[in-house]
């Protein structure tokens, strides 16, 4: 079933490459996006089945498809409007769609792999169209963009490559030939520790790219700068939760193992530093889709470290993982709103934007609220849980530190954007447009889902989150 | 024999660290696609016959014909000719992969299977050390790119140490060439030169704060 989901996204993807209609390209979008909302609610009828040897829908993935299949759905229209405001010829727009099209299905391959050869092949896959799509608008800045994310995430990928051979070499050693998880979980503990130490280690330096950490960040957070704002908004999001899926599930592998504490060390550094770093640039930076690349960052750094301590923090992950997703993906949606106000994306151009538009501005003072995890924001509660299992676990020095550069990084969001973009004096020749409702509806609603989730969330979603990280337990 | 294309494949290496011109970057890469045409020939014995034959057209077609056109097309469209002084010394950078060696034989040594070909290991780890070095220590992107493919080429060798058990990861090996060097390079990598005019990796700086 999944192999046929493959096969028809890359027959759309390459006809609406090939045809270059508008119309062509309409109804094949939806054609796609409808297969995508099948194939998803395919796997949650069908969940903990395999669908041939290399896919399986476990919770994890099923919960990701989910919020991949919402966000897709939004991106397409975002993208659409995005694209019609800059009348880009159809060639271009054909390659843009071509290419979301592939990208959303290796995200979704990621998600449900069930063989970490494969994980591997899909997050390789991603980086081929994410540097496509962010090439998209030809100039020379995203150019640079593309080529240094390409680049950067070809070594990142290699690395992990590195690590997942490695890693393959001593299951091999111990007779076992295939590499699925299920395979990998039992033939670690016959494994030598420091090979499968240097091998944790350079699959977590790989895919760290992905997850937009420490130490391959840097390319990331350009690439999330200068794309289109609807591929900032996946970015950020669907393709960041790839990088958790793999990071999360080679953890699994380890989860029960001598070195499981080593490598819960990683993570705290892993995150401790993404936290540091993310402070230190948001007191630098002067671009808005800057700003919230390194608040993704940050995000990203307290995944790790909540993953890192166990106990209550493995369902705090899966719960920010989820609620993150869909308020960074409000808020670029947002800023894309905000570049066409002021025609402009560096931060010290806005100001006054309560002023200019009251709707717009309202919605992203709620964004604010969400992504600084401020009551009644969902990630409050995440981040509360996180901080609960460090304290609980006696990891006081890193509970502080990182309460400490949160404080910062709040302190820098909300007077860099509350103070900076929604008030103060509005620009002289601001042209006023008439307001989209619909964008307005979704971002609100996105915002309002992450209040829902994160105080009153329903049973099912607890479910599959509790089943996600059975393993662990 | 597979000793001696891995004498070979170590000779290679120390001859990057010697070369300047941008012409012998591109046929020590041809050299070693060959002798890793020559490594899976004689050494993936116990696969399918299929998966041999395609995994030996693999390597022949994109590692010693079509990642070096791409490069050589590359250099040409660009005028490239000679590299600029690395950032150390060609004395150092050859202790460095002497070092490599070493460090990669000895490290290799730990692993000891009668299933597996570690052998490979001895300079597959050294290519993979010496390939990130040799982009540190360049500042030009064609020889960042030369630096990745010598990189895939020790992965790849990596990868032959469990060919003949996991033949998937040798055919992910290639996929990685295939998929990365070939886009890196024949797209990317041109457009890079003509629209920035340059090959100098710090003159593209547009996108700092």
């Amino acid at each position: 079933m999944y192999l046929l989901f493959i096969i028809l996204s890359i027959v759309i993807s390459l006809s609406i490459f090939l045809f270059k209609k508008k119309n062509v390209t309409t109804i094949l979008s939806m054609v796609f996006l409808a297969s995508l909302v099948f194939t998803s609610s395919y796997a949650y009828l069908n969940i903990n089945k395999t669908d041939n040897i290399f896919f399986r829908y476990d919770s994890l993935g099923v919960l990701l498809s989910f919020v991949l299949t919402i966000l897709s759905l939004t991106t397409f229209y975002f993208s659409r409007n995005y694209l019609k405001k800059f009348d880009y010829n159809s060639r271009n727009v054909s390659i843009y769609y071509a290419a979301l099209i592939m990208l959303i299905t290796a995200l979704l391959s990621a998600y449900f792999s069930n063989n970490i050869a494969v994980l591997w092949v899909s997050i390789e896959a991603t980086s081929l169209f994410v540097s496509i799509l962010v090439f998209f608008d030809r100039s020379k800045v995203a150019l640079e963009a593309s080529w240094k994310y390409l680049f950067v995430s070809s070594i990142g990928i290699a690395v992990a490559f590195v690590g997942i051979l490695l890693l393959s070499i001593s299951a091999s050693n111990n007779g076992f030939t295939d590499l699925s998880f299920e395979t990998l979980i039992n033939a670690v503990g016959n494994i030598d520790t420091l090979w499968l130490k240097i091998s944790i280690l350079l699959i977590i330096t790989g895919f760290s790219v992905k997850l937009s950490v420490f130490p391959l960040y840097a390319v990331a957070v350009d690439a999330k700068t200068i794309a289109p704002s609807p591929i900032s908004a996946l970015m950020s999001t669907v393709l960041v939760n790839a990088g958790f899926v793999a990071i999360f599930r080679t953890y699994t592998v380890i989860a029960h193992t001598e070195i499981v504490a080593w490598a819960q060390n990683v993570l705290f550094i892993v995150g401790l530093f993404s936290i540091f770093i993310a402070s230190i640039q948001l007191l630098r930076v002067k671009r808005l889709k800057r700003t919230f690349a390194f608040s993704t960052m940050e995000h990203m750094g307290i995944v790790a470290i909540g993953l890192a301590v166990g106990g209550i923090g493995y369902y705090a992950v899966i719960l920010h993982i989820v609620l993150h997703s869909f308020v960074k993906a409000g808020l670029f949606y947002q800023i894309n709103q905000i570049h066409t106000t002021f025609k402009s994306k560096w931060i010290d151009n806005f100001s006054g934007y309560f002023k200019i538009n009251p709707l717009a501005g309202i919605t992203m003072l709620i964004g604010l609220i969400c992504i600084t995890a401020i009551p009644p924001s969902g990630l409050f509660v995440s981040e509360f849980l996180i901080f609960k299992a460090l304290f609980l676990g006696h990891r006081y020095i890193i509970a502080i530190a990182a309460l400490i550069l949160l404080t910062v990084i709040m302190y820098v969001i909300l007077t860099k954007i509350f103070l900076g973009v929604l008030y103060g004096n509005v620009p002289d020749k601001i042209e006023t447009h008439k307001p989209n409702y619909l964008e307005h509806i979704i971002q609100i609603g996105f915002f309002g889902l992450v209040m829902y989730l994160g105080i009153n969330p329903p049973e099912f979603f607890i479910d599959l989150i509790n089943n996600s990280i059975a393993i662990l337990n | 024999m597979t000793y001696l294309f891995i004498i070979i494949y170590a000779i290679s290496l120390i001859y990057f660290a010697f070369a300047e011109r941008v012409k012998k970057f591109v046929w020590l890469l041809v050299i070693q696609g060959l002798i890793l045409f020559g490594m899976v020939y004689f050494s993936l014995k116990e696969i399918e016959i299929f998966d041999l034959i395609f995994i030996l057209t693999e390597t022949i077609v994109v590692k010693s014909i079509v990642v070096p056109w791409f490069l050589n097309r590359v250099r040409k469209h660009n005028s490239l000719k000679r590299i600029h002084e690395p950032s150390v010394p060609v004395f150092y950078s050859v202790i460095i992969i002497m070092l490599t060696l070493i460090i990669s034989f000895l490290l290799s040594n730990n692993i000891s299977d009668s299933k597996m070909h570690t052998q490979f290991l001895t300079v597959a780890f050294a290519s993979i050390i010496y390939g990130l070095y040799f982009i540190i220590i360049h500042k030009n992107i064609f020889s960042h790119v030369v630096g990745y493919l010598i990189i895939e080429n020790g992965i790849f060798m990596l990868s032959l140490a469990v060919g003949n058990t996991m033949p998937m990861m040798v055919n992910l090996a290639v996929l990685l060439d295939v998929v990365m060097g070939i886009l890196v390079l024949g797209v990317f990598m041109n457009k890079v030169g003509n629209a920035f005019q340059t090959d100098e990796v710090n003159q593209l700086t547009e996108l700092k704060d």
